[in-house]
């Protein structure tokens, strides 16, 4: 998922960064009008992006592939707004360490994984609108939320993939290794959406304040 | 509302987070540490030899390369595929000495090495990438300044 340097093409690469500073400022906005003193929630994000960061480490090999958790359906249920500049940090530190993604990609990655990761967290606000407390509802819509943001940072990424990469590559051969990687990344979602359900059930008993990021 | 967090319960919870991720790092072998990264190596003679694989050791097969002369980034000179081993030779034009650029990728993942041409020249070998031991200094040195950022940001205030 972590797109690297070299292979999208300048306009994606553009378009990826005004796309990214664009939600970032909306970002900021939603948590200005939020009335959250971020004091509250900075240190949350911190340890949450040290979990990004070091997710991506683990390899899982699913062959012909190799995935790796992203956790960005978890940050956007614990970060709500704040998971956009949380993965943009995160990104850029895989990228600076480990050459994991790049930093002309810097804009696309941050929204192939930032944009899924709001989206869980609208996903798993559905509790809050039904007004259901009981705890399956919560951990089946964390399991919900985490894997459509797998799934759906899969598939933009596909898509990338295909339709922004320079003209001289074999476009056949490079799709077939890009569907071989898209489903590769089901048994991730899998397993993404499990663990987000068993920390947000852990949570639910012990500390249920901690699934709040909205200040409501 | 939020103002009534007790905040020592929420590092607790978060570190829990972070210290399995932790230790699910550290129980991979070796070998397996760090994901998805590429690792490009060549040998270069009359021909150059670039073996591409992932940097938990699979060969890239099947990869696609592209190979750049100095001058003409945007035009590849020529290309190719990986063999089944990670493997790629081709033999640079060396009327045009300068950086030649090879680029491998397959499925998003990729890597560009540059390779020095000079005229009539049998140069070097050369290989990227970090160890083990660096990889996992560098992942704990992140991993410490966000913790340290959460820490700072719990601090009790006066």
């Amino acid at each position: 998922m972590h797109l690297p340097d070299g292979i999208i093409t300048a306009p994606a690469i553009i378009g990826g960064y005004a796309a990214a500073a664009g939600i970032t400022a909306f970002s900021m906005y939603k948590i200005k009008k939020q009335h959250i003193n971020p004091r509250n929630i900075i240190p949350r994000a911190a340890l949450l992006t040290a979990a990004f960061f070091a997710a991506s480490l683990i390899h899982i090999p699913i062959p012909p592939v190799s995935v790796h958790l992203v956790l960005s359906g978890l940050m956007g249920v614990m970060l709500g707004w704040f998971s956009f500049p949380a993965i943009i940090v995160g990104l850029l530190l895989q990228a600076v360490m480990f050459q994991h993604g790049g930093l002309t990609t810097l804009g696309i990655n941050a929204c192939i994984m930032g944009v899924p990761a709001i989206l869980a967290y609208y996903i798993f606000y559905i509790r809050k609108k039904s007004g259901q407390k009981k705890p399956l509802t919560h951990a089946l819509l964390a399991f919900g939320a985490s894997f459509i943001a797998v799934v759906l940072g899969a598939l933009m990424a596909a898509l990338l993939i295909i339709f922004a990469t320079p003209a001289y590559l074999d476009a056949a051969a490079e799709r077939n290794a890009v569907i071989a990687l898209s489903i590769a990344h089901l048994p991730v979602a899998i397993i993404e959406g499990v663990f987000t359900a068993i920390v947000v059930l852990f949570l639910l008993k012990v500390k249920p304040a901690l699934l709040e990021c909205d200040g409501q | 509302m939020l103002s009534n967090y007790r905040q020592g319960w929420h590092f607790l919870i978060a570190a829990g987070l972070i210290i399995a991720t932790i230790v699910i790092v550290l129980i991979i072998p070796a070998g397996d540490l760090a994901a998805h990264g590429v690792i490009l190596e060549y040998t270069q003679n009359s021909s150059v030899e670039i073996t591409a694989r992932y940097d938990y050791g699979e060969p890239m097969s099947g990869a696609q390369v592209a190979v750049f002369a100095p001058g003409s980034p945007s035009e590849p000179w020529l290309t190719g595929t990986c063999d089944d081993s990670g493997k790629f030779s081709f033999v640079p034009d060396t009327q045009i000495p300068g950086l030649w650029e090879v680029q491998v990728r397959q499925a998003g993942h990729g890597d560009i090495i540059r390779i020095q041409i000079s005229e009539g020249s049998a140069g070097p070998s050369g290989a990227g990438g970090f160890t083990t031991a660096q990889k996992i200094i560098m992942a704990a040195a992140v991993i410490w300044g966000l913790v340290g950022t959460a820490l700072f940001f719990t601090r009790r205030r006066a």
